[in-house]
């Protein structure tokens, strides 16, 4: 069996770190960290992945954006995502969704909450 | 005796006995065919009874066997109920297990996020030594892992008055006087003030949700004021507790040595003297030969050495 790849798009080093160790709990999950949208992007341009996984408020290029940009790449156009927002409104999360992501997390993050959505989304049990 | 003797025999005897004679004979003859016919019958009357019997014997030996099958099937079927009932018992009994070590493992799975947070926490307040870089690590924390909606950081400036560091999404955030409101008393009492409630309340700075006080050692260098959470944060989680406490006990020191840090132009100059602290050669020193801390020094009040009164080094750059 083939290991799952996964994008985790964060600014924040802190939560970056947080996401890594929670994904780590995840058997066959392999972690590929990007800092903002466009460091994304480049990673997304010479690699495929089973899954990304975006903070929304980010520098350079937010996360709508870079979901937009996915959504938009015939490459990764199928690509799971799972967006993670801090606030508490609906706004962000309702413009992600509509953008063409799958699932969203809100900030402070659970890492319970984050294996169960990855693992929903990959299909593994 | 030859037939002429028989003959002349008969011929002697009287004619009445002659036919008494025959008749008798004749008697004889017919009770002795009688009595074979009655033997004859009697023998086949026994032979259809024995008949009879035989097949009665073999039904009854049939259903005796079919009734030992039956017993054998039910003395089987009471075994399997018995193992079924067992197999059943043992199944509820691992469904009861099995569903204890899941809650089990939510609960390590758990714990271990709520380390793994404390240790993400604690690493990064002192991966940093610029004082901009403690900072903003003490505002993701209280943004990323607390879910801090509004707060602020108070420092001690002077021996009476605290003013604020940072704060974020409150319009202003005034001096307080130690002693006074709910942070004063904090910083003059080092005391955490935690307001519990389910959904979480509102808060402001007069009456925040968090007041944890800043310190080093036992000296308390300011304030951490939570005023309000993110909607989505119903409760104080107990790693929110430990974050709280760990920022309180750990941001203070972070700070001092950021502070400490950015007046050093060579951070080897530090680590000179270092021997003369341990009481001999670092090479040469002993885990019992160091002696205790002393009680009351704070990094504030310990003179910088000699390199570190060169000009100073943007903590940034660190």
């Amino acid at each position: 069996m083939s290991d799952f790849s996964c994008l985790v798009v964060e600014d924040s080093p802190m939560m970056r770190q947080l996401l890594v160790f929670a994904l780590a709990r995840i058997k066959r999950v392999v972690v590929t960290e990007a800092e903002d949208g466009v460091d994304a992007l480049r990673k997304l341009a010479s690699n495929r992945f089973d899954l990304i996984m975006t903070d929304i408020n980010m520098p350079i290029m937010d996360g709508l954006k870079l979901v937009r940009r996915i959504r938009s790449d015939a490459n990764h156009a199928q690509t799971p995502i799972i967006i993670i927002t801090t606030e508490g409104s609906t706004e962000d999360r309702q413009r992600a969704m509509a953008l063409g992501a799958n699932a969203y997390i809100t900030k402070p993050i659970q890492a319970p909450q984050v294996i169960q959505k990855v693992k929903e989304l990959l299909k593994l049990p | 005796m030859t037939d002429d003797d028989r003959e002349s025999r008969n011929s002697d005897l009287p004619a009445d006995l002659k036919e008494e004679r025959e008749t008798f004979v004749r008697q004889f003859l017919r009770r002795g065919f009688e009595v074979t016919e009655e033997v004859l019958a009697e023998s086949r009357a026994l032979r259809q009874q024995l008949g009879a019997a035989r097949e009665e014997n073999a039904i009854l030996r049939s259903h005796l066997a079919s009734s030992d099958a039956i017993r054998d099937l039910v003395r089987k079927i009471d075994i399997l109920e018995g193992e079924r009932r067992e197999l059943l018992t043992r199944g509820a009994e691992l469904a009861d297990s099995s569903k204890k070590s899941e809650e089990r493992t939510n609960e390590v799975e758990q714990e271990l996020h709520d380390l793994a947070n404390l240790y993400i926490a604690s690493s990064h307040l002192h991966a940093t030594l610029s004082v901009r870089g403690v900072v903003r690590h003490m505002r993701e924390l209280l943004q990323q892992l607390l879910g801090a909606e509004r707060y602020a950081v108070y420092l001690l400036r002077e021996n009476d008055i605290a003013t604020v560091l940072v704060h974020e999404g409150l319009d202003e955030a005034p001096p307080v006087v130690v002693g006074e409101g709910a942070i004063g008393t904090a910083i003059a009492t080092g005391k955490s003030r935690i307001v519990e409630g389910s959904p979480q309340p509102a808060g402001t700075l007069d009456s925040p949700l968090a007041v944890v006080p800043l310190r080093v050692r036992e000296r308390v260098l300011g304030a951490i004021v939570v005023v309000s959470v993110f909607e989505q944060k119903e409760r104080w989680a107990a790693v929110d507790h430990e974050l709280l406490d760990l920022m309180g006990a750990q941001a203070g020191i972070a700070l001092v040595s950021a502070r400490l840090f950015a007046n050093v132009s060579d951070a080897r100059g530090l680590l000179v003297d270092l021997d003369s602290l341990l009481g001999g050669s670092t090479a040469s020193v002993s885990a019992k030969s160091i002696p205790p801390a002393p009680p009351s020094s704070t990094p504030s009040s310990s003179p910088p050495s000699s390199a570190a009164s060169a000009a100073p080094v943007r903590g940034d750059d660190v």
